[in-house]
């Protein structure tokens, strides 16, 4: 049973030890909502800083020294590398330290790790994109990605929502999306407040009002958990097949290598089989773990 | 008295009474015994009462959602009790199937008196006062005081107080205090920098598995304190300071609760000496506060309750 | 496993002799009890009464290659700036000595995880350096099942240099390369006579069969699959389990780790150490925790090792050792759950 051949993906070992993280240091922060942010972030070592690559879809092991280290995905794009971004929601111990670093610190970073989304299949097609609040983080990766190299593919839908207009994240890119021609955006919350005119609506229930069409068709979902469980059956009545639906998906992570066996769904793990699942691989196999 | 058990149990189930019977079945090995939790009245005929019933059965009552038949000895009737002090579980929730304890065997003192161990053993019998092991062919007779635990040579309520059924009749306690105590009385005569030394070199072998908190009744927390990561209070790193901390504190929270079952040392896996931590607290809190764990249902739980003609003066 | 030509035998008695000759090349670990507890520690150089008592250990050697804690680096804060520093490795080779099949045999399947796609360079110097002298079991506990895993309490498949104890002398067997050239460089070992190879045959099938407990792995891997999803079964299979880490920590075969850092001033350590899939907090996140439940924790420890590990390595991630038996404190017994696993619908 061939394991997913990643060995091409050591030439950004540390000392050739993959736990050790390389030093990056933090060159912007912008604070999306009052609990997310996102950080730029560049490595210290000026050839790593002109080597590294990833892919879209792919995460890092990012650290806070002293405090512990948490999984990211890379949330800018590879066609845009003057930079590297990541985006964090506050929830525990080391996410809070990563909210409480300022410009000029130093983390931590060792990856790049995981699948990425498949861009050989997406060429060509239509495109659907349905994120739910800081689930934008690694689809926005794979828009600009798509952007930057529009003509490659064909229609761009792309259906965001969050709880509250306060909780909308990325909201320059939302912007440059919007104005964008080539790119159908809609946006979405589940609850308005005074000063929003826009949309109302729960991302699944919007997903089936804007019923996007099937036909050479992919559909790449990111949110939370609730939200993922509903997208998918909604995707399946408008028609789209499991093959047809991605997804990236989150769980508890330590090593990122697959070596300390936590985030396992059956005996596939998201950090190294995944993150970016099929829904027909992950619908296949076993459905309560994930 | 198996018999009857079953059948109490059986009827239990059959009459609505109970939801689920906690008890004991025969263990996959030898001398070994089983939790049997269920809901199946035929399954209760699987139920048994012997020497080696060491399970603390209470310690399920916080896990099961419905009413619960549980056999309890006289140490598990005693967390019951505290456990209903503290709130966790109805007394209507629970019928309790008392049985009056004659001590448990402890079959480590057991393979250190013939040097063999438990799957060489032929037969171990209990005959009064004294045990009868057969090994090999040969007989060998023992006191009981040698392979009783040590918790249950210090036993101070054999008998469950508060039951609903008592399976049998009440019984004296076979006592042992000194033999009981020894592992204490000695530590305690040593000087402080020795003893430190001895908890360093014990607690070095901690692999920090917790079976002694999931063990014990006391310990129902949904969350412990060494889950919590903000703040960090222990490592989770299995170094002798950090699992020394959390012996502490674990003694500190469940002082009062505790009734000396002595579940947290036999079921350690590198045999740490718990129940000289935990026997002492509770000696301590039997000297400083006059209280005993699970005694009296309906009295207030020691650690969580404030009276107005507090002892000490400070908190007045 | 046959009977290689040319094996040697050393009298129980020279064990101390032949162990201090091993020592001028090898740091060298015997089992040894501390408290009651067996392990395998550094032989302090005369006492040989392990050969009295001929169980296995209670903490696995797993312990000397993945330990209940390892520093992975350390760093030091200088203002905001960090400097990494990676431990330097003990080259200091080490000599296993009485190591059971069971337990060498687990060695092959962590081999697996630690060197597939990255390679994990703490584990794999552990291993690099290590001489495995394997011991047959002639007297198997009544928790031990490995004859049901393509094994034997005389399985010499993944250990250096074989011993089998004949009597008053164990037969020695040169397994591995390695293994033949440390006893073609040992000296006071005696060629074995025919009738001690015989001797030792004898022994190695008798043992064989005084291991009892048996389970059927005939298509686990499907039989579980289709009962996967029973919550009923499950539930009432974890009935009675507590969650602590007993099976889990002091199972050979179980890799699980955690990674934690500690920052005291300016110094601190990032730290791996043992974690296991049964505690309740192992899969928790700050939105959910996919096992919440206990029963979910019971099914993935039975099924990582019996039928996704087979899925990914082609062999089950258990060697039948019986520790989780027997060191579990409500006896839940693994052997009884895959015993009666329902059948397929």
């Amino acid at each position: 049973m061939a394991i997913t051949d990643i060995s091409h993906r050591r030439r950004f070992l540390a000392q050739g030890n993959v736990y050790l993280p390389h030093i990056a240091v933090i060159e912007k922060i912008i604070e999306e909502t009052p609990g997310v942010r996102t950080l730029h972030f560049n490595f210290k070592d000026e050839k790593l800083r002109e080597e590294f690559a990833f892919e879209s879809g792919q995460f890092g092991e990012f650290s806070v020294f002293g405090i512990g280290e948490a999984p990211f995905c890379i949330s800018s794009s590879p066609t845009r590398r003057d930079h590297l971004e990541f985006t964090v929601q506050r929830a525990g111990k080391v996410t809070n330290a990563l909210h409480r670093l300022g410009v000029g610190a130093e983390i931590g970073f060792r990856g790049p790790y995981g699948n990425s989304f498949p861009l050989d299949q997406l060429q060509g097609k239509n495109l659907v994109f349905v994120g739910g609040g800081i689930g934008l983080a690694p689809l926005r990766s794979l828009i600009w990605n798509v952007i930057d190299n529009r003509e490659q593919y064909q229609n761009i839908d792309i259906i965001y929502g969050a709880r509250s207009p306060a909780d909308l994240c990325f909201g320059y890119d939302l912007d440059a999306w919007d104005r964008d021609k080539t790119v159908n955006m809609v946006i979405t919350v589940d609850r308005g407040d005074e000063g929003w005119t826009g949309r109302v609506g729960l991302v699944p229930h919007v997903l089936e009002q804007v019923a996007p069409a099937t036909d050479n068709a992919v559909a790449i979902v990111c949110g939370p958990p609730i939200m993922i469980r509903f997208t998918f059956p909604a995707l399946a009545k408008l028609g789209f097949t499991p093959e047809q639906m991605l997804t990236t998906l989150e769980k508890r992570m330590k090593c990122g290598i697959g070596k300390c066996g936590r985030c396992n769904i059956g005996n596939l793990y998201v950090c190294r089989d995944g993150p970016i699942f099929t829904y027909a691989q992950i619908k296949n196999f076993i459905s309560s773990e994930y | 008295m198996e018999q009857r058990l079953r059948d109490e149990a059986r009827a239990l189930l059959e009459q609505g009474k109970v939801d689920y019977i906690v008890g004991f079945e025969p263990g996959s090995l030898k001398f070994t015994i089983t939790p049997l939790i269920t809901r199946d009245k035929e399954e209760v005929e699987r139920l048994v009462i012997n020497p080696f019933m060491v399970n603390n059965l209470a310690n399920f009552l916080t896990e099961l959602k419905g009413r619960v038949g549980i056999v309890a000895k006289g140490c598990d009737s005693r967390s019951i009790v505290s456990l209903i002090q503290d709130n966790k579980v109805a007394r209507e929730d629970v019928v309790i199937l008392g049985i009056p304890c004659p001590g448990i065997i402890d079959l480590n003192k057991v393979e250190r008196l013939i040097s063999k161990d438990r799957d060489e053993l032929g037969d171990i019998i209990r005959e009064g006062d004294k045990v009868v092991i057969t090994a090999d062919g040969k007989r060998s007779e023992f006191p009981i005081t040698e392979v009783l635990y040590d918790n249950c040579l210090g036993c101070e309520l054999p008998t469950p107080q508060e039951y609903d059924i008592l399976l049998g009749e009440p019984t004296l306690p076979v006592t042992d205090n000194s033999t009981s105590q020894a592992k204490i009385e000695q530590l305690k005569g040593m000087s402080p920098q020795p003893r430190w030394e001895f908890w360093n070199n014990e607690l070095s072998r901690c692999i920090r598995c917790y079976a002694c908190r999931n063990v014990c009744p006391a310990c129902f927390c949904q969350r412990c304190f060494v889950e919590e990561t903000e703040p960090q209070w222990l490592m989770p790193v299995p170094r002798w300071q950090d699992n020394l901390m959390f012996q502490v504190i674990r003694n500190i929270h469940v002082a009062g609760r505790c009734t000396d079952c002595g579940e947290c040392e036999r079921a350690c896996p590198v045999n740490i000496p718990l129940r000289s931590l935990t026997k002492e607290m509770y000696d301590i809190v039997s000297e400083l506060f006059h209280f005993k764990a699970g005694m009296d249902k309906d009295a207030a739980p020691l650690m969580t309750h404030y009276e107005q003609e507090e002892a000490e003066d400070f908190i007045r | 496993m046959g009977l290689i030509n040319n094996s040697k035998k050393v009298n129980k008695k020279d064990i101390g002799k032949l162990l201090s000759q091993w020592s001028e090349e090898f740091a060298v670990l015997v089992p040894s009890k501390e408290n009651g507890v067996a392990m395998m520690a550094r032989w302090d150089g005369t006492d040989t009464s392990f050969l009295d008592w001929y169980r296995n250990t209670v903490i696995p050697p797993k312990a000397h290659f993945l330990p209940p804690m390892e520093e992975m680096f350390r760093f030091q804060k200088d203002k905001g700036s960090y400097q990494l520093e990676q431990p330097a490795s003990d080259g200091q080779k080490q000599l296993i000595f009485a190591i059971r099949p069971c337990d060498a045999n687990a060695l092959a399947i962590l081999d697996k995880v630690f060197e597939d796609a990255y390679e994990d360079p703490y584990y794999l110097s552990r291993r690099k350096n290590k001489l495995l002298v394997g011991l047959g079991c002639t007297h198997p506990y009544d928790s031990c099942f490995c004859t049901s895993l393509g094994s034997s309490p005389s399985d010499a498949a993944n250990v250096d240099l074989m011993l089998t104890d004949i009597g008053d002398e164990f037969l020695i067997e040169g397994v591995t390369d390695a293994g033949k050239q440390l006893i073609a460089q040992t000296s006071g070992l005696e060629e074995a006579t025919e009738a001690e190879d015989a001797r030792a045959k004898e022994v190695k099938e008798a043992s064989y069969h005084k291991v009892t407990r048996r389970i059927d792995t005939g298509d686990i891997g499907s039989k579980l699959l289709s009962c996967f999803e029973d919550e009923d079964y499950w539930e009432k299979v974890a009935a009675k389990c507590i969650s602590c880490g007993i099976c889990t920590l002091l199972c050979p075969t179980c890799y699980c780790f955690d990674i934690s850092d500690e920052l005291v001033k300016q110094q601190g350590t990032r730290f791996r150490c043992w974690d296991s899939c049964a505690f309740p907090i192992y899969t928790k996140m700050p939105m959910e925790n996919p096992r919440e439940e206990k029963w979910r924790r019971v099914r993935q420890k039975v099924c990582h090792k019996y039928e996704f590990y087979p899925m990914n390595f082609g062999i089950i991630a258990c060697t039948g050792c019986g520790r989780c038996i027997r060191l579990c404190p409500v006896n839940w017994d693994i052997t009884q759950t895959l015993n009666s696993l329902p059948a397929k619908t």
